[in-house]
């Protein structure tokens, strides 16, 4: 299998039947890397530019959870270990579905798993370790799945303070930690649980996916299953910015390189889950003051599906941002959303995509 | 005994189809694999110890239909069959 030329940016694209890589010079045109763990469910998969490797969660229905690390996106090397519960806790982790590397800790790897747990790891995700205050949280024998599962699905270490950590659980809400993971919090003020009769529960939220503004990372925005929200740590709470928004549901969310840039794809809400009868990303410049509408180049009527990780920016100026669909398309602009084309189309359904410089 | 690994597991023993493990249980004879052949355990068994749900193990051609490998007791010449249940319907 040929090299990624240098120099290149790539999208990896986890499906339910494999990991698909593509490369591309000029974010022109895309040519395909190859096909990975086939006929295997790839939760998450992401390049990091600054360890020089890739990550993907491959979660097998039968033989389980693993992580897989790749120097040069074609050839991958399983992990000795995946995370793994002690057994005294009577869980077993089923799917590894967010794995993360810390900014500001060169050469540390989380994963969030399913039942929800964080683990980290220090030798390129060889074993790993359970952050066991977070599953220890006072909170935690109420915690209970939703449709998605018990999963950890989003993990934002703060880029510059490694003490700082925000993580998601699906049906769960939103906990933060300031000591490294020793003790955590939740961070669920300012949210709503209109499926509980009780006005502000602790916990019982469900976020869908989070992600840290470009520039501020203190500014946090969600995808919410009721709605779109921005934290803001002077604020010390979630602000409701979905005014504008065709829809409060959705799944997807992604930031933008810029401060106060975030993409999301509204979908009927909330038992449909498909676009709102033609494919439309929604993009903010002003964290969430205001939404534009993007179309141009994107399918019409179109009724489709975007998980949770189904946006992904690389990070590039001028941006480039990725779309990943249940129905196989894989969309991309190049100029932070004015014009979309395709990528790939017919791949099988899609869970993630994440793009990023190759260098 | 021999243990017989299907596809998906033998890259973790080199490519082998068949392997000898060491043991009196069900339990230790994966230990004993696990040790030579890292993360092994960790495919066939759930992280509480018992037989993942779509996996199954025979013993001489028989089913084994307790979950705790410990509790399953194995001799010299005996063969273990490890195989994915089939999926479909």
């Amino acid at each position: 299998m040929a090299a990624i030329p240098k120099g290149s940016t790539v999208v990896l694209v986890g499906t339910r039947k494999g990991l698909y890589v593509f490369h591309s010079r000029d974010r022109k045109r895309w040519r395909s890397a190859g096909r990975f763990f086939d006929g295997l469910p790839v939760h998450h998969a992401l390049y990091v530019p600054d360890e020089r490797t890739a990550y993907a969660a491959v979660n097998s229905t039968h033989w389980g959870a693993t992580v897989q690390r790749s120097r040069t996106l074609t050839k991958w090397v399983r992990g000795k270990e995946g995370p793994a519960y002690a057994k005294a806790t009577g869980w077993s982790v089923a799917k590894v579905w967010n794995v993360r590397a810390s900014p500001a800790e060169p050469g540390v790897l989380y994963a969030g798993v399913e039942p929800a747990g964080l683990f980290r790891s220090e030798d390129d995700g060889d074993s790993w370790e359970l952050i066991d205050a977070l599953t220890k949280h006072p909170t935690r024998p109420k915690w209970s799945p939703g449709n998605g599962g018990l999963c950890l699905h989003t993990i934002l270490p703060d880029p510059k303070n490694p003490k700082r950590m925000i993580v998601g659980i699906s049906a769960v809400g939103v906990f933060a930690t300031e000591d490294g993971g020793g003790t955590w919090r939740t961070l669920n003020r300012g949210m709503r649980a209109e499926w509980f009769p009780k006005e502000k529960p602790e916990i019982g939220y469900c976020p869908h996916k989070l992600a840290r503004d470009g520039e501020d990372p203190s500014v946090v925005y969600q995808q919410h299953h009721g709605g779109v929200f921005r934290w803001d740590d002077r604020a010390d709470r979630w602000v409701d910015i979905s005014r504008g928004l065709p829809s409060k549901f959705g799944f997807a969310l992604a930031a933008g390189a810029d401060g106060g840039s975030a993409y999301v794809v509204p979908l009927r809400g909330d038992f449909d889950r498909t676009t709102l009868g033609e494919m439309a990303v929604y993009r903010t410049r002003s964290a969430g003051r205001s939404w534009q509408r993007l179309t141009a180049g994107l399918p019409k009527p179109a009724h489709l599906t975007i998980l949770r990780e189904g946006l992904g920016a690389d990070g590039q100026d001028p941006l480039g941002v990725y779309v990943a669909t249940e129905q196989g398309q894989v969309f991309f602009t190049r100029d932070g959303g004015d014009r979309w084309d395709l990528v790939a189309e017919n791949l099988p359904p899609a869970m993630s995509v994440t793009a990023s410089p190759f260098p | 005994m021999d243990v017989v690994l299907p596809a998906a597991l033998r890259e973790y023993a080199r490519g082998a189809g068949t392997v000898q493990g060491k043991g009196r249980t069900l339990a230790a004879v994966l230990a004993d694999l696990d040790a030579r052949f890292p993360g092994l355990r960790q495919r066939v068994l759930e992280d509480t110890g018992t037989v993942r749900q779509y996996v199954n193990v025979f013993l001489n051609g028989d089913h084994v239909e307790e979950p705790d490998p410990a509790r399953v007791r194995v001799k010299d010449g005996d063969t273990v069959h490890i195989l994915p249940s089939v999926a479909g319907g």
